[in-house]
């Protein structure tokens, strides 16, 4: 893993076509400003870990099928 | 051509019912083709079955049985990746967790998944979007129907 220091407001370039901006530093928080081309996916790996972990709890669940007919929705 | 489902045990399906997830799903990167399998006659939900793995099935239903104005971007290149070319052709529909508590049951608003029903392709999209939660919480909308 290659590690760069960068004070705030301070740029890295990555294959000349995303730039990522420290654009804020304050109380353990660091805020990135990122522009990259439409087509690059950019997410919080954290939601990404989390949509995989309920995707397995979800498909875990099959005995409680039943009690689903007993379900209505309001909307 | 004959699959083998979680909930409904042997079936007889079409190759053109097959929708091709051709990421998976994160979490199961290596299920490639699902089909979608009503639960019941008029039931709202749907169970999304993966082709190539019997005991993997999801419950899903379509947003609108849950939140009203759901909406959310498509991105270029899930609609490049989808061959979407109109709406009208969209199924978006969100996974159901079942709990043993039924009523603490939750629908994953964060990431939908996006079928593009003419093409058959499909895809969970992950959406950054502070209004959608992973575990939204359906009964507060659902009511159990008096026997």
């Amino acid at each position: 893993m290659l590690v760069l220091s960068r004070k705030l407001n301070e740029k890295i370039v990555i294959d000349d076509q995303i730039e990522i901006t420290v654009v804020g530093i304050e109380n353990g928080k660091v805020q990135l400003g990122i522009e990259a081309p439409k087509e690059i996916e950019i997410m919080r790996k954290e939601l990404l870990e989390d949509v995989k972990e309920e995707n397995k709890e979800a498909a875990k669940n099959n005995k409680l099928l039943d009690q689903l007919n007993n379900l209505k929705f309001d909307l | 051509m004959e699959i083998m489902s979680r909930d409904f045990g042997k079936l007889e399906i079409d190759k053109s019912d097959i929708i091709a997830f051709n990421s998976g799903l994160p979490g199961f990167e290596d299920l490639e083709e699902f089909v979608l399998l009503p639960l019941a006659e008029e039931s709202p939900f749907i169970i999304m079955q993966a082709v190539e793995d019997p005991d993997t099935a999801f419950v899903t239903v379509e947003p609108g049985n849950l939140i009203q104005n759901y909406e959310f971007e498509i991105s270029d290149k899930t609609e490049e990746k989808l061959k979407i070319d109109s709406i009208s052709n969209l199924l978006i529909l969100n996974i159901i967790t079942l709990k043993e508590n039924i009523k603490n049951s939750t629908a994953n608003l964060s990431a939908p998944i996006v079928i593009n029903l003419e093409e058959k392709l499909g895809q969970q999209v992950i959406l950054d979007d502070q209004r959608y939660q992973v575990r939204y919480k359906i009964f507060d909308t659902a009511e159990e129907v008096a026997e």
